[in-house]
């Protein structure tokens, strides 16, 4: 079986290479004939790449402890689910995931273009094969899946808090999402090679970003969630190198959505949108570094990997690829026209994306800290949240109000009176919300508030487009259906407008306390009391489980239990907690019991009380709705798009 | 411009030095150290006189660090063999620790070598 596996990636290996020089050759030579065998050699790299994947899936599910892998990653207590998704349990297996997502989007995207932009992908190929060659080469020389050993009896297993639902989802979506970009990076790379840089690369490309778009953010709140219900330590982002890994391509993904707009609509920005196309890109590879060379301390891994050494050598070439090609394309990259007013539709987009890459950038500075000051002044120096939640605020809250006042501005040029009149009523919502706000008390944090009643404003303006639309259409549906993509915006901008409230909401608005209780004692927080009830401890099949017990009374009545178990195999302890949600007020009572000691009956409770921090969950919801519908396809957006690039076809 | 702006926040004091054991001999304050926690380990972080543990480099070429740990349980991955960073203050030999971080179960490390066929 692994032979098979072994053979499979070697396979893959020698089509890629031959889909990255065949393809190359018959770019240069304008050969049709070379051209097709390419494409169809990385056509068969996903089928050869599917079938080394289908091994190891085998190997996993049926606990064949001769793969070192399955038997570093799994045992036979695991369920069919987990001992499944080990596959991304591990590098070796996450590896492999990511060139069977890179084959099968790379064939997909090439075959679904291949008439329309048959001069533009067949450079796409050469640059999708250099690609996949590195992700197969180091699959077969650094890291297989597939070494062997003399089977054991049983495996190491997976961490306990690694078997959770969202573990199974959380990793498989972050690689959709990374894998993802690299499709709009091969056309916009396609497109400078072969000299054809109109806007067809960003059109036949546009859903590819938003699904890796979309899976990258879903991914990500499906970490924070948890993180927040499995870690137990009250949180759900830390700010650290690994979640960072994931916010930079994100962040530059999401101005690159924001900034095509303009291209499509006015050909400006076409350096830009090849700098964001590359810097997402770039940074999806550069995150793996991170992660995985050991080279910045980080919760998720200390362990140095061979591996690591190699994405930084890839990133480097890849860089020096796009910034070469960006520079010898400059001349076809000028825009045909120019920024009229900076009070206009163009000018909102500029300084989200302004905002946005200022904002990656900051995080990028923030997990390459360390590695400066060890390389500047001899001693390894990290910055924590402080900085992190300092440069959230100064470019975050800014991006909140854009996200209102963009969709309301007129293209080309507004005058501060029009703007005025424009923004009267979500102004006029957003004041009284402030005042409401205020006597409510939220007045206790200024960016709280500020972020409050930024949504207000922001949550006015998709009202009031909303209405206007409807009144001109006659229906919601209608509305909705005519400009998916427009509105689909508008329901990802709710979406941000949801996470920015939960964010501040549990961040500035939060309660905790912390107390050593025996039973009869109790501990009191924003208007609930919790009573130590007992503490118990008890076996249950392949753990010992200690719980603290407490009576809750007050906003709410009911028990609620929490403490750790200690598992016999793989012998890890988890922390668990105690959690109540109302979804009336999207509130958390979060318990966390500390020591507790079913001897002497004593534990340490901290209770903490998170005001509408499950709105970032819906937001995920919210935010996969909006995603949805901008991605359904849409017959009048295609007909005036094909309308508009006909000249640039013919 | 970002870059001044980034740099000056830095030097403004929001950094903290994250050393290993070998690395604390002149230094003294506020740090973060990054090691392996080695036994015994004694007492409660909860008591007045903490969580008793030794800290040694990841690579094990240095001698141990004396901690005392104050403050929440430290995660529940904590143990002796497991790679922390523990944050607080070091001061005549020893570390006083607020804050210990554990690292996560690896879903990135490779097997052992020897393992290996």
């Amino acid at each position: 079986m692994a032979d098979l596996g072994r053979a499979a990636l070697v396979v893959s290996l020698g089509l890629v290479v031959y889909a990255l020089v065949a393809g190359s050759a018959a770019a240069v030579t304008n050969r049709r004939r070379l051209a097709v065998s390419a494409r169809n050699a990385l056509f068969c790299a996903f089928g050869s790449t599917a079938i080394a994947s289908a091994v190891l899936a085998l190997a996993l599910v049926r606990h064949d402890f001769s793969f070192v892998y399955v038997a570093a990653h799994t045992n036979r207590t695991l369920s069919t689910a987990y001992a499944l998704s080990a596959f991304w349990g591990g590098q070796e297996g996450s590896l492999l995931l990511w060139l069977l997502v890179l084959t099968g989007f790379g064939a997909l995207a090439v075959a679904l273009n291949r008439t329309l932009l048959r001069d533009l992908t067949v450079w796409v190929v050469p640059v999708l094969g250099g690609i996949g060659t590195f992700f197969a080469f180091v699959l077969v020389a650094v890291a297989s899946p597939f070494a062997t050993q003399t089977a054991t009896v049983d495996g190491a297993g997976l961490t306990p808090s690694l078997q959770n639902p969202y573990m199974v989802a959380h990793p498989p979506m972050l690689y959709l999402g990374y894998v993802g970009l690299a499709i709009p990076f091969a056309f916009a790379a396609g497109a400078m090679l072969s000299g054809r840089t109109d806007e067809r690369w960003i059109v036949a490309t546009r859903r590819w970003t938003l699904v890796a778009w979309m899976f990258l953010g879903f991914g990500q709140l499906l970490g924070a969630h948890w993180a927040y219900v499995e870690v137990g330590w009250g949180g759900y982002y830390a700010w650290d190198p690994v979640e960072n890994a994931a916010l930079m391509p994100w962040l530059a993904a999401t101005a690159f959505l924001h900034s095509v707009m303009i291209q499509e609509r006015k050909g400006m920005l076409k350096v830009w949108n090849m700098v964001l196309v590359a810097l997402a890109f770039e940074l999806s590879i550069f995150g793996t570094f991170l992660t995985r060379s050991g080279v910045v301390n980080s919760i998720h891994s200390f362990s140095k990997s061979p591996i690591g050494a190699w994405f930084l050598g890839f990133v480097v070439i890849s860089s020096l690829f796009s910034l070469g090609l960006i520079m010898w394309r400059l001349p076809l990259l000028k825009a045909r026209t120019k920024l009229e007013s900076p009070l206009s539709r163009e000018a909102a987009f500029l300084y989200n994306n302004l905002l946005l890459v200022a904002l990656c950038l900051t995080v990028l500075w923030g997990v390459l800290f360390p590695i400066v000051t060890q390389l500047v002044k001899g001693e390894t120096r990290t910055i924590g949240r402080p900085y992190y939640d300092f440069f959230l605020r100064s470019f975050g809250l800014p991006l909140l109000l854009l996200m209102g006042i963009g969709p309301l501005i007129a293209w080309r040029r507004t005058s501060v009176r029009a703007l005025a009149r424009t923004l009267a009523w979500p102004v006029a919502v957003t004041l009284a919300s402030g005042v409401v706000l205020v006597a409510l008390g939220a007045g206790s944090s200024r960016p709280g508030l500020i972020a409050y009643t930024f949504s207000a404003f922001v949550l006015a303006t998709i009202v009031l487009e909303l209405v206007r639309g409807t009144r001109a259409t006659g229906s919601v549906a209608r509305l909705v259906s005519r400009n998916r993509r427009r509105y689909g915006g508008y329901v990802v901008h709710a979406a941000v407008v949801l996470l920015a409230i939960g964010v501040a909401g549990s961040s500035a608005y939060g309660s905790s306390t912390e107390r050593r209780l025996t039973p009869g004692e109790s501990v009191s927080v924003a208007g609930y009391t919790l009573t130590l009830r007992d503490v118990e401890r008890k076996r249950v099949p392949n753990a010992v489980e200690t719980r603290a017990v407490l009576d809750v009374d007050g906003r709410w009545a009911g028990t609620l239990s929490s403490g750790d178990n200690h598992y016999v195999n793989p012998p890890e302890p988890s922390r668990e907690i105690g959690l109540r949600t109302n979804w009336l007020r999207a509130e958390d009572l979060y318990v966390i019991a500390d020591s507790a000691n079913p001897k002497t009956k004593v534990a340490f409770v901290r209770v903490l009380v998170k005001p509408l921090v499950n709105l970032i969950w819906v937001a995920g919801i919210v935010f996969v709705l909006g995603s949805a519908i901008a991605l359904w396809p849409d017959a009048r957006e295609q007909r005036r798009l094909a309308t508009r690039l006909a000249p640039a076809r013919a | 411009m970002l870059a001044v702006f980034l740099l000056y926040t830095v030097l403004r004091g929001s950094s903290t030095p994250t050393l290993t054991p070998s690395q604390l001999a002149n230094h003294t304050g506020k740090l973060a150290v990054v090691g392996v926690v080695v036994a015994p380990l004694r007492g409660d972080s909860h008591s007045s006189t903490g969580l008793r543990f030794g800290l040694r480099n990841i690579d094990g070429r240095s001698g141990v660090v004396p901690v005392v740990y104050r403050g929440d349980n430290p995660p529940p991955l904590f143990k002796v063999g497991r790679n922390v960073v523990v944050s607080g203050s070091y001061a005549h030999g020893s570390l006083t620790g607020d804050n210990v971080v554990t690292k996560c179960p690896s879903k990135y490390t490779s097997p052992p070598a020897s393992k290996a066929a």
